[in-house]
């Protein structure tokens, strides 16, 4: 039950990809949502390190060295969070 | 020993997109094939094959590169089909060689455990292991095969090297099946995939850093700029457009050079007659009214395959996005109906890469309103006339551009109107799109493919367009009447019976029984025209420097209605560039569509209402404007 509670806690502080900022360095949390099987193809995989490069009506990522482009509402099924905590 | 003639096994190529499968096929096989630095360029499976160092031969399978073995998209089907058996007339593969980017192990592998899974035997191909050491990876390929259980071959395929090692990795006996170890009973595949994947490159592949600001990126900052972008995008097409036009008037004189000595010669040779008469107006006038556009033809593909190679036509993919939406499709739809403005043929086959089957049918659909270079000619002969002029204006480019953009725009609402009658995607598919890093062009396989459509021009010229010029030149000359004059031949003639008897449906175009006649001719090839044009119209060839284009051009401008009305005027020039714009005049193009769209009714559909189209259009057009008192 804790536990459960926590991983909430976890997800609400978890954002979209379209939320984070560009530039950033984003950690995949959750993939939801019906395009999440070809996200994790392309890579889009819980726990692997994105940056956005570029927002707007496609974003584009770089994955492992990759340069993706997705859309805005593929982007909404990925959730996650800052890579590094800034101080 | 068995006879080195017969193939040993069948090896298939799998890999992600933009893995270099095909630069491997090349350097394995030798053959030509194309290769493109964007996504899905192989939509078709070819085979080669090739001779390991013991001297087996082997036959050797490129498949479409794929993200996984879920497809999603008709050529990621052809991939899976392939390495399951169920490819028609292909045998279940030997032995599967996965192609991975070195430098993108975390993503490629996902696919190469996948076929593992299969249970086919694999070699893991390692190839630009050059990029990657570059980009600070340290790669270690024995663990590799530790740890996989299969050979593992590093490989620079652009550079040829390690081709050899993988051939010698190609021997017999072959390997066998890996275990797939990373599966444990109930657990979720997915998962211990990524779990094995992450180890492995935590122990053979250690990356620096994760993230590196690449020099590509840097150029994307400028290259995909919200306006800047833009900027680039518009000067780029509009640099070829131009480029087209006017580097090709330098070669495309020498042709007209070339073919104007040679019918003067023949008439040299031969005596007046109807062989020289068959060889000078038939042959040489027809088949050189169509070779002439050569120069232009090899121009496009040239910027086409430039563009591709570098990497910029997945970047104006994600700029025409937007764009594209407006009409109802996706970026996805960018490159195969830009290939179309070269030739409808490779842009429907193009459509493949387009996961959404309704968004396919649509592209097919409207592909071949994108003028293709087969219409030039025909606008090359009218727009001068229109304006009345020499050729290579900007007033001409003007013109050109303005007929571009209406087939254009016609095509994105006609797209726009199809797919919503079409309804939505049972399974919706959203914009994905691998961006490559910018690269040099690979100037040899630019070189082969532009060839290769060369070749494809001119095998057409030879072939089609020669058979139906003598066919035209025959019916035109036969049944004779002697005694007659040029006129009362051609009036007498098969061909002008058959003019007469189209005129009532051309005439409210604005056209008369020959102009009927040349259009009929032309639907199985679009540049018959002007050879049909050439022969109804009976420019011969002197033989002097002006080109026959323009000699044509001066007996179209002479030309009058029986009751001395001219035959061409303005207007009725507009009703034929517009029914040329709309007519999908092309025999190979519904072939093509008839396997794509895997119907007849589609093909034969789009076939009747682009024709309903151009012919209700040109009579808008002449009528319409005779209305408003235009001539």
């Amino acid at each position: 039950m804790t536990r459960k509670l926590a991983k909430e806690q976890e997800l609400d502080r978890a954002m979209t990809l379209n939320q984070a900022r560009v530039g950033s360095d984003l950690r995949i949390q959750v993939l939801r949502g019906p395009g999440c099987e070809r996200l994790r193809d392309l890579g889009f995989c819980e726990q692997i390190e994105v940056r956005k490069l570029a927002g707007g009506r496609n974003l584009i990522c770089s994955v492992c060295g990759t340069r993706l482009a997705i859309s805005k509402e593929l982007a909404e099924q990925v959730l996650v969070k800052m890579a590094v905590e800034k101080p | 020993m068995s006879d080195p003639s017969q193939v040993a096994a069948v090896i298939a190529l799998i890999g992600n997109p933009n893995a270099g499968k095909t630069t491997l096929f090349n350097a394995l096989t030798g053959e030509n094939q194309r290769v493109g630095n964007y996504s899905g360029i192989t939509v078709e499976v070819r085979s080669g094959t090739f001779f390991t160092p013991h001297g087996r031969k082997l036959r050797v399978l490129d498949l479409p590169g794929c993200y996984s073995l879920r497809a999603a998209s008709p050529d990621e089907k052809v991939a899976v089909d392939a390495l399951t058996g169920n490819l028609s007339g292909e045998a279940k593969p030997d032995l599967v060689v996965c192609v991975v980017d070195a430098s993108n192990l975390e993503r490629h592998l996902q696919l190469a455990l996948q076929v593992v899974e299969l249970g086919l035997p694999c070699v893991l191909a390692l190839n630009m292991v050059d990029v990657a050491e570059r980009a600070g990876l340290r790669l270690d390929p024995a663990k590799f095969a530790d740890e996989l259980g299969m050979p593992v071959v590093p490989l620079q395929a652009s550079a040829g090297k390690g081709v050899l090692e993988l051939k010698q990795a190609l021997r017999f006996p072959l390997p066998h099946a890996a275990a797939a170890p990373w599966l444990t009973p109930g657990a979720d595949p997915e998962a211990a995939r990524r779990a094995c994947i992450g180890r492995l490159c935590e122990l053979a592949a250690r990356r620096s850093e994760v993230h590196q600001w690449t020099p590509s990126d840097q150029a994307d900052r400028v290259l995909l700029h919200p306006v800047l972008g833009w900027l680039f995008f518009i000067g780029i097409l509009l640099t070829v457009l131009w480029s087209i036009f006017s580097f090709a008037r330098i070669p495309m004189g020498w042709i007209e050079l070339a073919q104007g000595a040679l019918g003067e010669w023949v008439k040299s040779v031969l005596t007046q007659g109807d062989l020289s008469s068959l060889l000078v107006d038939g042959v040489i006038g027809g088949v050189g009214g169509v070779v002439m556009f050569l120069p232009q033809i090899i121009l496009l593909f040239l910027f086409i395959g430039l563009l591709e190679s570098t990497g910029y036509m997945a970047r104006a993919a994600f700029l025409m996005d937007a764009v594209m939406a407006k009409a109802g499709l996706s970026g996805k739809a960018f490159l195969p109906l830009f290939s179309s403005y070269a030739c409808a043929i490779p842009g429907v086959l193009a459509t493949r890469t387009i996961p959404s089957a309704k968004e396919r049918l649509v592209t097919i659909f409207v592909a071949p309103w994108m003028s293709c270079s087969a219409r030039l000619p025909v606008y090359l002969l009218i727009v001068p006339l229109l304006l009345h002029e020499g050729e290579g204006s900007w007033k001409q480019a003007l013109v050109l551009f303005f007929i571009y953009a209406l087939g254009t725009a016609s095509a994105f609402v006609v797209a726009r109107l199809l797919r919503g009658r079409l309804g939505p995607d049972a399974v919706a598919t959203h914009f994905l799109l691998e961006m490559p890093p910018y690269r040099m062009p690979q100037w040899s396989y630019i070189f082969r493919h532009v060839v290769e459509r060369a070749w494809a021009f001119v095998h057409k010229a030879g072939t089609l367009i020669l058979g139906l010029s003598i066919l035209l030149w025959a019916l035109s000359t036969y049944p004779k009447s002697p005694g007659a004059d040029e006129a009362g031949t051609l009036a007498h003639s098969a061909m002008g019976r058959m003019g007469a008897l189209i005129e009532p449906l051309v005439k409210p175009l604005g056209f008369d029984g020959r102009t009927g006649t040349a259009i009929l001719s032309s639907f199985a090839a679009r540049e018959v025209f002007n050879a049909s044009m050439a022969i109804l119209f009976r420019v011969r060839d002197t033989g002097d420097k002006k080109a026959n284009r323009s000699m044509l051009r001066e007996q179209i401008a002479a030309a009058k209605w029986p009751d001395g009305r001219p035959l061409f005027t303005p207007l009725s020039m507009i009703s034929l560039l517009v029914f040329y714009i709309y007519a999908l005049q092309c025999l190979p193009t519904v072939a093509v569509v008839v396997r794509e769209a895997g119907s007849w009714r589609w093909a034969l559909g789009q076939v009747a209402f682009m024709t309903a189209f151009a012919w209700l259009a040109s009579l808008l057009v002449y009528q319409g404007g005779s209305l408003l008192g235009l001539s």
